[in-house]
């Protein structure tokens, strides 16, 4: 009998604190998943920032519907399947939310895709799981991504390389679906431009040496060690003990590698012949715009991944106010209001959009890293740079086709 | 591939990160060995011990070696407080419960790291370190610090065992509990000395594994299996025996990599234990059957 005076008093309290808007109002809730532990931890504050920059947009406009407010939640998916699944599903289950932005790592979002949000019906949007494997998932028009597949970026980094004269590299790739899938599209393009691939292996992340491993790389001659691994993560310790064995002259790693941490621990000094490739943003207004919104929040408007996840959270609202709050209509709407044609959309322009959706007009929205025409599995193109480091940070040196 | 590259490149790093192995797996084995229990927050109590070092290399300026022995002492009273605050109580029930107490112990200490120290790697020293060369052979200080640390840390515990008065109970508590008791071995005590050790010699291979690599939040944890491959392959309750299997699971992960694909590293050392296990169950130095 206690007990259940206990409950019911917790419930109405619950209740109280979760019905504060006026009572027509009908509040959205949403999603914010990234790697907040584990190896890409530092790359996840700018990430959740530029999300709850999004949302800031939406509910200082007028936010979601008729009054309603776009409430979220963040988990922690720690870049890694068993976490985000974990995340995930307490998202889904217990906070009831509409749509999920994020989560950051590919096996993170292929697992908790596959084992949550799909069955659920709910519509996720990564703003950083790049793995080609992405694409494959039969996912029912529910898996999205603002962040180009790594399919391009391996790609394009093979025939940068292969310009800049590196026709000869070893491989190391973190044994995982972001370094294998990286790793592959690289090895296919790299061999039919005409590089040699003097080493390829993968290695499991987390282990104290990597020099038997660096070595075996080494043996075949190579001047170029490319890293499709995580910065903050065994990345760093492979870069380290390949710089202070000398096994390489120059280094090369992706987005994952585009990590502060490197120079950080590191030393700019040691590092004048590391380069990495990263996805950027293409000059737009919208990029201007959301470069001084979030500068002007006090963040680093270049952090990696800041646009693409401001993007994911922007589109998966403006995608819940198309479908009036349906869920089994958000991927329509998700893909209506990223498409042409329509009018468009910038950065920050809620109010206009919650305007045209009103009217019910068509708009299409121009994100901060760019166009997102979302093909057939839910894809998007993207833009690289080629980055060194510069002091403390990385400077783009040249764009990569 | 020259001698000399095979020693460098192979032979070294793995007797490096078989010392590091080698002082964790010392501790599992003495928690197995006396207290009968498999301690799951080992690994995390080694990740404390190394930011406890690096509390005292940043707030206090001092050399990196220097805050080892602080280290050691934080996480010895740490040890003994985690033991009294949770495992004592537990004492009495199945064994099993205890196990379970360390895991979520495990998970509240890598937290309290989390939110202390955040979750981005760290390093002692910033910047490379280039090795000197030894006839050939490639060696940097701390790797060789290491080394002689191990050795000394090995030689003083053995000696500790064998001559002192308290070493002696410990031997006994592990040999035969209720035999100790009855012979007035203080119990509480020897579990108070046995977690004062253990904790110093997590802090001490957190802060090995630490300066040879870097810091971060889950290195204790990502440790914690090949550490325990190390105390079983050895026998537990053999202090010997761990730093004998803590070589062989170092070397053995170093050497893989010339016969299998880089993703099987830490599989081989399960390997080894398997068919060690097959023909010893006892391990390789006739530890305890559990």
């Amino acid at each position: 009998m206690k007990s259940k005076i206990t409950a019911g008093l917790v419930a109405s309290l619950l209740g109280a604190v979760l019905f504060t808007a006026p009572a027509h109002a009908q509040n959205q809730r949403i999603a914010l998943l990234s790697g907040i532990s584990g190896p890409i931890a530092a790359m996840a504050p700018a990430m959740l920032e530029a999300m709850q920059l999004a949302v800031r947009h939406v509910n200082e406009q007028g936010g979601i519907g008729n009054g309603g407010r776009l409430e979220f939640v963040i988990g922690d998916d720690a870049c890694n399947p068993q976490n985000a699944t974990d995340a995930a599903t307490k998202a889904v289950n217990i906070d009831r939310v509409i749509g999920m932005v994020g989560p950051a790592c590919s096996g993170a979002v292929i697992a908790a895709a596959n084992s949550v949000t799909i069955p659920a019906g709910v519509l996720m949007i990564t703003s950083s799981g790049t793995s080609p494997q992405i694409t494959k998932l039969n996912d029912r028009d529910l898996v999205f991504r603002t962040v180009p597949s790594d399919d391009y970026q391996g790609r394009a980094l093979a025939r940068t390389l292969k310009e800049r004269g590196m026709d000869k590299v070893a491989v190391a790739y973190v044994n995982n679906d972001y370094g294998k899938g990286l790793a592959d599209a690289f090895k296919d393009e790299f061999e039919s431009v005409g590089g040699t691939l003097a080493g390829f292996s993968g290695h499991e992340a987390g282990k104290a040496s990597y020099r038997s491993d660096l070595a075996q790389l080494a043996r075949g001659g190579a001047d170029t060690l490319v890293v499709f691994d995580y910065g903050d993560g065994s990345g760093l310790t492979i870069l380290r003990q390949a710089l202070e064995n000398n096994f390489f002259k120059n280094f090369v790693g992706a987005d994952g590698m585009k990590s502060d941490a490197v120079i950080r621990e590191l030393g700019a000094d040691n590092l004048k012949t590391f380069f990495t490739s990263a996805p950027v943003g293409e000059a737009s207004a919208s990029l201007d715009a959301f470069n001084q919104a979030f500068a002007a929040a006090g963040h680093d408007p270049n952090a990696i991944f800041a646009t693409t996840s401001y993007d994911a959270a922007f589109l998966m609202a403006l995608a819940i106010e198309k479908a009036g709050g349906d869920r089994a209509k958000l991927s329509e709407a998700l893909r209506s209001v990223s498409t042409e044609p329509g009018e468009p959309i910038m950065v920050g322009e809620w109010a206009k959009a919650k305007q045209l959706i009103a009217e019910g007009k068509d708009i299409n929205y121009k994100g901060a890293a760019g166009d997102h025409a979302f093909d057939e599995n839910g894809d998007v193109p993207g833009n690289y740079s080629f980055f060194k480091v510069s002091g403390t940070t990385y400077e783009a040196i040249a764009e990569m086709h | 591939m020259t001698a000399i590259d095979f020693i460098n490149f192979y032979i070294v790093p793995g007797l490096v990160l078989g010392s590091i192995y080698a002082v964790g797996a010392i501790g599992i084995t003495m928690v197995f060995g006396i207290l009968r229990f498999a301690h799951l927050a080992h690994g995390d109590l080694a990740t404390m011990g190394a930011f406890f070092a690096l509390a005292a290399v940043t707030l206090l300026g001092v050399d990196p070696w220097v805050a080892l022995p602080v280290a050691m002492i934080l996480a010895a009273a740490l040890a003994v407080g985690l033991d009294r605050t949770f495992y004592d109580y537990l004492r009495d029930r199945p064994k099993i419960l205890t196990v379970m107490a360390s895991l979520g112990v495990a998970l509240m200490v890598r937290a309290v790291i989390q939110v202390v120290w955040g979750t981005d790697p760290q390093t002692y020293q910033r910047g490379i370190v280039r090795p000197d060369n030894y006839f050939g052979i490639l060696l940097r200080n701390r790797e060789l610090y290491t080394l002689l640390a191990v050795v000394v840390i090995v030689v003083a515990l053995e000696t500790f065992l064998r001559k002192s008065k308290w070493g002696k109970a410990m031997r006994a508590m592990s040999d035969n509990p209720d035999l100790a008791r009855l012979s007035g071995v203080d119990i509480r005590h020897v579990t108070v000395l046995t977690w004062a050790i253990v904790g110093a010699l997590c802090a001490a291979s957190g802060f090995f594994l630490g300066i040879n690599t870097e810091l971060h939040s889950m290195m204790g944890w990502h440790m914690l299996l090949p550490m325990f491959a190390a105390a079983i392959l050895g026998g537990v309750g053999r202090v010997q025996g761990a730093v004998l299997g803590g070589f062989i699971v170092g070397l053995a992960e170093e050497l893989s990599i010339l016969v299998m694909p880089g993703p099987y590293k830490s599989a081989t050392a399960f390997v080894i234990l398997l068919a060690i296990l097959l023909v010893r169950p006892r391990g390789l130095l006739n530890g305890k059957v559990l």
